[in-house]
């Protein structure tokens, strides 16, 4: 981002802050009102995109306030899945589980993160990609409790249905906010300014005295912490989980689109990318149930090409033409 | 066994490097890491199998056919699509090239459905010795078409003057720019050269493989392992790669089984990327600085 732009943003902040707060409260007095009034299907529909905004929140740590462009951030969903469902299955409680699924996926991206974290631009990408191909050949080949090739099925609760949906809901709800929170607060600490600055310059920020490798690995950590969450919640609430659908890496991708469509590095933009595409993409699966793969590629290329640097952003520069056009006439 | 192993690994080597030298090039070129790349191979496979079931056009004569019409869709996306994208960000052309693996394989499933097909050319059941053992002709034609094709792109790029604008820009574009080379030209050959092999590789491997709509996937870890193995954006690095990767897939199949082929191939991937990221041929590319 230019400096002209963050000035500009700094000055129109100051005038927009009210009315995204008011935006904020009311678009949270109605997602904690919606179990009350929606069908089950949509009720699904809102889980989902509620997970979504968990995992864009994730991928907006690394990606769009680091800089480093995991693509295969998927991985740890399918960790988080995984850890869940097998701590589950040896018989602990899903509290415990969900526990397990932030500590491990965390732990994992501290690990992994060492050697891979030294990689830069395309070959970080890419080997992130590689790491969730990876995965499901691991998972398969470690079998035992994990189920292997043929999956596992998580025990199932004794809640009814209904009750267990909604209660689910809620879970996700709090984590979306939660991870929305987590991004705010961070881009305040210390650490989120290290890591933006590792963004704009890494070299520039080791010179600062940053000490990156361990700023990065934080960072990473944070956001396989919150993938993982997701990743365990959507294990228990989808009650059977194999390698292909759990580090399925179209959840990375889709995570990622969801990021550019909000705008990178912000705080709201992966909640408003999330809805957006998750929300149009379900209403183009249920309209073209045979190509609705062909439509969200289409749906991939379009926002590509038309608002590389987000929805908001592309917006604001059409209102802006249209104004100046309007100064010229 | 072990020589029979061998000899399959390398020849499957051939046809390895043929199905990554577009995706190497496309990348050392311009940055773009085109996802899309598997789907050229499948498409590539499906005009062989077209021209084959329908007219009965010999897969080693369709292959020329399937090349061009691969090169004019890769030019064409380039042209239309990439060219816009790689302007604003060279990372969101993994989220384009992505949706448009899902656009040409969903169209593929549409047009074909997702049922196996086979070519199955007059020759298929045809072996011949090499050095004690039998191999399928097919397969020997393959690897050796593969590599006549491979180095005939490494001579197009050093001789003609369109390979040496292409090489230009990859080391440096602006002075490229300077020289009079128009770099969007530029990248849409390569991107449709680059598919073009890969429609070459994926004619070629529809004598060997049955030919579905995933086909082209199955290539995905093959083509990752042997661009970075090679060095990004060269044609040698790529050959040779593609050798060594037929190879140790082969020897990881013969002695650990061919359930940890593919983790093979991963580790042998990460380990090049941490050990030496510019791997065995690497060059200042531009890909390299992106």
């Amino acid at each position: 981002m230019s400096e002209a732009a963050v000035l500009e943003q700094g000055a129109k902040a100051a005038t927009v802050r009210p009315l995204v707060w008011a935006a904020v409260a009311i678009g949270l007095l109605v997602l904690c009102a919606a179990p009350l009034g929606i069908s089950s299907y949509w009720l699904r529909v809102l889980t989902t995109v509620l997970m979504y905004v968990i995992v864009t929140q994730g991928l907006n740590v690394i990606v769009g306030i680091t800089g480093y462009h995991a693509f295969g951030n998927g991985v740890f969903f399918g960790i988080g899945a995984y850890a869940c469902g097998t701590a589950m299955v040896a018989g602990l409680p899903f509290v415990v589980g969900i526990a397990l699924a932030i500590v491990v996926s965390a732990v994992c991206a501290f690990i992994l993160g060492w050697p891979i974290l030294r990689l830069k631009g395309h070959y970080f990408a890419i080997a992130t990609v590689a790491l969730n191909l990876a995965a499901v050949q691991i998972i398969i080949q470690i079998g035992g409790i994990t189920g292997g090739a043929q999956g596992l099925a998580l025990p199932l609760s004794d809640w009814d249905p209904k009750p267990l949906y909604i209660a689910l809901y809620y879970l996700m709800l709090g984590g979306a906010v939660a991870s929305t929170a987590i991004v705010a607060i961070l881009l305040k600490r210390p650490l989120g300014f290290a890591l933006r600055a590792i963004r704009d310059s890494e070299r520039a920020a080791a010179v600062m005295g940053i000490n990156t490798t361990k700023a990065k690995v934080c960072a990473w950590a944070i956001s396989a912490g919150l993938t993982g969450f997701a990743g365990g919640v959507w294990a228990y609430w989808i009650t059977f989980i194999e390698p292909s659908s759990a580090f399925d890496p179209a959840v990375g991708v889709k995570a990622y689109i969801m990021l550019i469509i909000g705008g990178m590095g912000s705080i709201l933009g992966p909640v408003i990318g999330a809805f957006v595409l998750e929300i149009v993409s379900t209403l183009v699966w249920s309209g073209f149930l045979k190509a609705h793969q062909l439509i969200l590629g289409l749906l991939i290329v379009v926002v590509c090409i038309v608002a590389p640097n987000g929805i908001i952003n592309a917006f604001a520069r059409l209102v802006r033409s249209v104004r100046s056009n309007d100064g010229a006439a | 066994m072990l020589a029979q192993a061998t000899v399959n690994g390398i020849l499957l080597g051939g046809l390895y490097g043929l199905a990554t030298v577009g995706f190497s090039m496309v990348w050392g070129v311009m940055g773009v890491i085109n996802l899309a790349h598997t789907a050229f191979i499948t498409l590539g496979a499906y005009v062989t199998y077209v021209l084959f079931e329908r007219y009965g056009i010999d897969p080693l004569l369709s292959m020329p056919l399937a090349m061009a019409t691969m090169f004019v869709l890769g030019y064409g996306i380039q042209r239309l699509i990439l060219n816009h994208v790689i302007r604003t960000s060279l990372l969101l052309s993994l989220v384009v090239t992505f949706g448009i693996e899902l656009i040409l394989t969903d169209a593929t499933v549409l047009i074909f459905t997702s049922d196996v097909r086979s070519v199955n050319a007059s020759y298929a059941s045809t072996s011949v010795a090499v050095f004690g053992t039998l191999v399928p002709l097919v397969r020997l034609l393959a690897a050796g078409l593969s590599l006549a094709l491979g180095i005939g792109f490494f001579v197009f790029l050093r001789r003609a003057s369109l390979g040496q604008a292409i090489l230009a820009t990859a080391l440096d574009r602006e002075m490229s720019n300077l020289m009079g080379i128009n770099p969007q030209k530029v990248f849409a050959l390569t991107a449709g050269a680059g598919a073009a092999l890969a429609g070459a590789a994926g004619s070629l491997s529809s004598m060997l493989f049955p030919v579905s709509p995933t086909m082209g996937v199955s290539f995905l870890a093959a083509v990752f392992v042997i661009t970075v193995l090679g060095g990004i954006g060269s044609v040698e690095g790529c050959i040779v790669a593609g050798f060594l990767y037929g190879l140790v897939q082969a020897w990881a199949a013969y002695w650990l089984g061919t359930s940890l082929q593919e983790i093979v191939a991963f580790a042998m991937f990460l380990g090049v990327l941490v050990v030496r990221p510019q791997g065995l041929f690497g060059r200042a590319f531009f890909g390299e600085h992106a």
